[in-house]
Parts: C-alpha cells; sequence; structure tokens
C-alpha cells in the first residue's frame, strides 16, 4: 500500500507535487478559519474593531515585508541587466522574457544552499544578525507615504526622526554579524562597514536639516504636501546643496558603488558576511537592495515632490466613468468585450500575412488584447484614484533614482577606504553645515 | 586641477549611458547563426585516406590561390618527396620548435633546405639569376639553365630562384611541374622512388586481407 503510494508520488511531476501539497493544506487551514468565522464572527469582528492601530500596523507591517521581496527582485534584475547593457553584454536572457526571473531563480538558489554556521560562531547573536539588518530596512519604510493616504503607519509628525533612527539600526546588524562570525576577517570587515556606515550617517542626517528648517515640520506627509503644485516647487530648488549631499551620503549609506567598501568582493572577500552562507547571507544582499529602494524613495520624498505630479494635468477630466452605473450591461460587456477585441485585433495579422495560420493570429490578438486592457484599466485608476495617480508617480521618480543608483554602479570605481573617510570628514560635513547654516541665516534674513 | 571637481563622472556616466543604447555584437548561437561568408573554408586541414597516407599531391595550387599567402607548405608527400604539413605555423610542432629557436636568437634550420641534398654552392644559382637580369617573366629559362647545371631542380636552388625574382615558391613549382623535361627528382632518385612503387608491402598486405576478408583467391 505505502509502497503504491510512494511510487505515484514519484511519477508526478513538480507541479502535480505542489498542487497535492498546497490544495489540501489550503483547505486544512480555510475550512476552521471559515467555521471561525461563522461561529464567532461577530466577536473577532469587534476584537480587531477595538485594537484598530495593532491591526493596522500588523497588516501594513505585513504588507510592506511582502513588498520588499518583489522590489528587491526588481532592483537586482536592473542591475544585471542595466550593468550588462551599459558593459555592451546582453546579460540574463535565458530565464523568463529577456531574462526577468533571474533574479528569483537567484533567490531560490540561495535558498536551497547549505546554511552553515562556523564552529565558535555564537549561534544566536549569527542567527539574528541579518534579521536585525533586513528588518532596520524594512521598518524604515513604514513612515514613507507612498501616495496621498497611501502609508505604512499613519501620519507620524517624527517621520523623519524616525527614518534615521531605524535606518542607523542596521550598524548593530553589520557589528553582530562581524563580531559573533568568530573569524578575524569578519570583525575588520564588520568595524569597517561600522566605521562608514556612522561617518555618512552624519552630512546624510545634517543635509537633511536645512530642509527641516525649511519645511518645519519632520512629517514625510506634510512636507510632499509642501512641494505639491508644479515641480518648481520641488525642494530639490530650494536645497540643491542639500539634495548632492544627500545623495551621496545616501549612496555610501546603501553601500553601495563608488563607497561600497562593507562587501568590496574584490578586495575583501565579503567583509562581515564572509562566514555566512544560503538565505542569512542572502538578506544582506536583499537588505542592500532594499535600501538601494528606500534612499531612492527618500530622496524622491524629501526633495523631488514624493508622489505628487510634476506638473498639473492641464485639461481636467469632465465625468468620471463609474462601471457599476451600467448595471447588467456590465456583465455582457465583459463577457462580450474580450473575444470581440480578440477577434477584432487578430483580424490584421491574418489577413496582412497569409503564412501565419489562424491560430497564431489569434494568440497574437489575445496577447494584444491584453495589453491593452492592463494599459486601459491602469489609465483608468490613475484617472479615477487619486492614491493610484500618486503611486505611479511616486514608483517611477523612485525608480528613475534607482536607476541612477545602477548607472553609477555600472560607471564609477570603488574609492580607497581612506578617501572615503577623507570624504566625509573633509568635505561633506562642512558642506552640509554650510549648507545648514545658510539655510539658517536665509530664514532669518528672509524672513517666514 | 584643470577641470571642474565630478566632471569625470559626468563625463563617464554620459558614456556609460551611451553603451546602455548602442547595440550589441553578441550573438545568441544556438538561436541565431553567425553569418558566415560564402570563401569561409575554416581550419586549414590535410585529410589522409583510408590506408593512412596523406591525400596531397603537393600540387601547389592551394598555395598558389590561397590570396593572403597563408598556405607554407614541406615535409614528405606520397611518394616520399615532400613533407608535406601546411596552415597557421602554431598548429605544428615542427614549426614551435623553429619558432621558439627564432625567439631565442639561434639560427633556424631550414628542413626543406637540410632535408635535401644541398647543392654544393648555389653561386651557380646566382650567377644564372645575373644573367636573366632576375625576371620572374623570364622563369621558364632559368628553370632550364638551372636544370642544365645540377641535372635537376633542387628544391633549394627553386628557394634562391623564389626569393631572387621575388615569385612565390608555389608559382615557381606550378611553371616547373607543367613542363614534361623539368624535373625535381636526381635521375638516380627517380629510379629509387619507382623502385619502391614496385614494392609496397602495406599495401600487399592490405590487399591480402580485403581477398581473404572477400574469400576470393589470390590474384595473379
Amino acid at each position: 500500500m505505502t509502497a503504491a503510494v510512494g511510487r505515484a508520488w514519484t511519477r508526478l511531476t513538480i507541479a502535480g507535487k505542489v498542487v497535492f501539497i498546497a490544495v489540501p493544506l489550503l483547505l486544512a487551514l480555510l475550512v476552521p478559519l471559515g467555521i471561525a468565522l461563522v461561529l464567532w464572527g461577530g466577536a473577532i469582528v469587534d476584537f480587531l474593531a477595538a485594537n484598530l492601530p495593532l491591526v493596522r500596523f500588523l497588516v501594513a507591517a505585513t504588507a510592506i515585508l511582502l513588498m520588499t521581496v518583489p522590489t528587491a527582485f526588481l532592483i537586482i534584475y536592473m542591475e544585471m541587466k542595466v550593468i550588462a547593457l551599459m558593459n555592451l553584454r546582453v546579460g540574463p536572457d535565458r530565464v523568463g522574457p529577456f531574462g526577468s526571473a533571474l533574479s528569483v531563480v537567484h533567490g531560490l538558489k540561495v535558498l536551497m544552499k547549505e546554511d552553515f554556521t562556523p564552529t565558535g560562531a555564537d549561534p544566536l547573536v549569527f542567527t539574528w544578525a541579518p534579521v536585525v539588518v533586513y528588518l532596520a530596512s524594512v521598518m524604515t519604510l513604514l513612515v514613507i507615504p507612498f501616495g496621498p493616504g497611501l502609508f505604512g503607519q499613519g501620519d507620524i509628525n517624527l517621520a523623519l526622526l524616525y527614518f534615521f533612527a531605524i535606518g542607523g539600526l542596521s550598524v548593530v546588524g553589520l557589528l553582530m554579524a562581524g563580531w559573533s562570525s568568530f573569524n578575524k576577517y569578519s570583525l575588520l570587515g564588520g568595524l569597517r562597514a561600522a566605521a562608514q556606515v556612522v561617518s555618512y550617517e552624519i552630512p546624510l542626517t545634517l543635509s537633511v536639516v536645512g530642509l527641516i528648517l525649511l519645511a518645519g515640520t519632520m512629517s514625510l506627509n506634510r512636507i510632499v504636501l509642501m512641494q505639491s503644485g508644479s515641480f518648481l516647487d520641488w525642494n530639490v530648488f530650494r536645497q540643491p546643496l542639500g539634495v548632492l549631499i544627500f545623495l551621496i551620503a545616501g549612496t555610501a549609506e546603501a553601500n553601495r558603488t563608488p563607497f561600497d567598501l562593507t562587501e568590496a568582493d574584490s578586495e575583501i572577500v565579503a567583509g562581515y558576511a564572509t562566514e555566512y552562507s544560503g538565505m542569512r547571507f542572502g538578506f544582506f544582499f536583499f537588505a542592500e537592495y532594499v535600501n538601494v529602494f528606500i534612499v531612492s524613495a527618500l530622496a524622491v520624498t524629501l526633495f523631488f515632490g514624493g508622489w505628487t505630479a510634476p506638473i498639473g494635468w492641464p485639461w481636467p477630466i469632465v465625468g468620471s466613468l463609474d462601471p457599476g452605473s451600467l448595471g447588467i450591461g456590465l456583465l455582457l460587456l465583459i463577457a462580450i468585450v474580450p473575444v470581440v477585441a480578440t477577434l477584432l485585433l487578430a483580424a490584421p495579422f491574418f489577413v496582412a500575412r497569409s503564412s501565419m495560420p489562424a491560430w497564431q493570429a489569434l494568440v497574437l490578438g489575445f496577447l494584444l488584447f491584453n495589453l491593452l486592457a492592463v494599459v486601459a484599466v491602469l489609465g483608468w485608476a490613475f484617472i479615477s484614484f487619486d492614491w493610484i495617480a500618486g503611486l505611479i508617480w511616486f514608483l517611477g521618480k523612485t525608480y528613475v533614482f534607482v536607476f541612477t543608483f545602477v548607472w553609477l554602479r555600472g560607471t564609477l570605481p570603488r574609492v580607497r577606504i581612506d578617501q572615503l573617510m577623507g570624504f566625509a570628514w573633509k568635505w561633506l560635513l562642512p558642506a552640509s553645515l554650510l549648507n545648514l547654516f545658510a539655510t539658517a541665516a536665509a530664514i532669518v534674513v528672509v524672513g517666514k | 586641477m584643470s577641470q571642474l571637481p565630478g566632471l569625470g563622472i559626468v563625463k563617464g556616466m554620459a558614456v556609460t549611458l551611451r553603451h546602455f543604447f548602442e547595440p550589441k555584437a553578441t550573438i545568441r548561437y544556438p538561436e541565431v547563426a553567425a553569418t558566415i561568408t560564402p570563401k569561409f573554408r575554416g581550419r586549414l586541414q590535410l585529410l589522409y585516406d583510408e590506408w593512412g597516407t596523406l591525400k596531397c599531391e603537393t600540387c601547389f595550387q592551394c598555395a598558389q590561390a590561397c590570396p593572403i599567402e597563408c598556405i607554407d607548405m614541406g615535409g614528405t608527400d606520397t611518394k616520399g618527396r615532400y613533407h608535406v604539413h601546411w596552415g597557421a605555423p602554431e598548429t605544428y610542432g615542427e614549426r614551435r620548435d623553429e619558432s621558439a629557436l627564432r625567439r631565442s636568437g639561434r639560427t633556424v634550420p631550414d628542413p626543406a633546405y637540410t632535408h635535401f641534398e644541398m647543392p654544393d654552392d648555389l653561386a651557380a644559382v646566382d650567377a644564372i639569376l645575373d644573367e636573366h637580369d632576375r625576371d620572374p617573366a623570364r622563369m621558364l629559362a632559368i628553370l632550364e639553365a638551372t636544370q642544365a647545371r645540377y641535372g635537376y631542380l633542387p628544391v633549394a636552388a627553386l628557394k634562391r630562384i623564389s626569393h631572387a625574382t621575388g615569385a612565390w615558391y608555389a608559382m615557381i613549382y606550378g611553371t616547373a611541374s607543367y613542363y614534361r623535361h623539368l624535373r625535381f627528382e636526381a635521375p638516380e632518385a627517380v629510379e629509387q622512388a619507382a623502385a619502391i612503387a614496385d614494392h609496397r608491402p602495406s599495401e600487399e598486405a592490405f590487399v591480402a586481407a580485403l581477398d581473404a576478408a572477400l574469400r576470393r583467391p589470390g590474384r595473379a
């Protein structure tokens, strides 16, 4: 009996195995959940409503934690592809369309590797170090306004302070990793990373103080609202030096080229991450890519208008489409439009290219229809919902900066450690102080 | 500092951005095959027949046709006359030795000279060449005079003529092999080759084995 089951199991494809595991598992989870909802539904809703802030926090934290994974994958793919194109190579092009699934494969590979703890390491600290680094990155995302009313955690009036405080926690993680590895090179790498991150924290924070003086608030949401209007209201035109210092120090904070000395892979094996392997190693690198996103997002929020549109739409859209008003017509529309549109879009291919069989034309038409439908739905959402328009603007601007970081990495060589420290203390710090004093003087002279 | 600080970074980023949009030269091989010009012949290779002897007859037509003169011949052919090999100098050991010697600064022995019987003096060839003004257009007269002097056309003499007139060795060989009254071996060597051709042990053994395999009685 067991032998027969085993044989049947070995004959299943991978997809079949996944289905066989996932479906019973889902049933086992959902059925008790449904029963519980039916039995104690009212009580559960009451309990959740009573603890709304907590529930909100948990949901937001989970959503943001989940959001970082595709973000990191996307940035890793961008990095591979963009740098390859800049090096006149083709880059990843085997897995997925244009190789876009390669970063996912990388993630799976890292998951499957052996997770090794060296003898003599402090297992507790060793295990928690990547978690601290990763969470320090992810938790900063909680206060970033992704769109109007789209925050992880409310409109905190100390958001900027929170951001830098939590962001600074990653140093602790780096030191933990370096110290607990029981390896002097890891320890040196950790100290080196800590020295760099702490040094650049100062100009990074100081470059924003001028902006805080101008805005009179540390709430990121209000800083964004302050810049609403056209792109001429962006803080980048009020704090040009501040932007420059912020971007340079942010590059160093995120451990990116030309300041990626913490894991300079061609010089010091991997710095603090030398003894790490498997997914724990992966977390450090996930954190790095999430950091790129975070620095870009903060730069956009503070200096480039956040989720506000750079130019107001000159022609206001009159009348909004409410799909609900169509009534039963909507159902008919949903049933008929895909078929008709697919046929209509397939027709030109079928007519123009006699060598193309009908089914190929139909597939092409279907794909085209899907593309058009996605564009149409996005456009409709963009027009109808403020927060979607804001989110699209925000992500668009953020990825422009992510691209710039990748572009920098494709261009610049790494600096020396003494140049790195000298630059932070001799140039960036005085420059940020100058920026602060100039801003303060301007406020005093011109008046608020 | 002669330029603005940070200008170098801007320039570098302009370069990388330009490269970003440039078309890439990579050919995705299994899906896309490279376009090969119709005259491309691939790597040069000498073919052997089923008895393991070189098929090359040293007719030098390939060396004559080669537009970039990359074919260089030497060695022994099917009749035991020339040691035949060709192609890029790196591809055979003899040439590797030669280039090693050349790099070390020592004189390089030329197997084409040393393998064959050297005429006592090439002064006679030089005299003939001077007499004919070292004119490649008068090649037949030069070759006839050389054969009259030595009794046959030694390889060393042909090389000397090639060097002096500037005509390719391959072309001189072609000219010489075209005329039946010109010969490359001394008459006694021809007799020796004929004697070898009369008695080829490996071929006889092959024919005997073939007969045995086909269950045929031995032929007369």
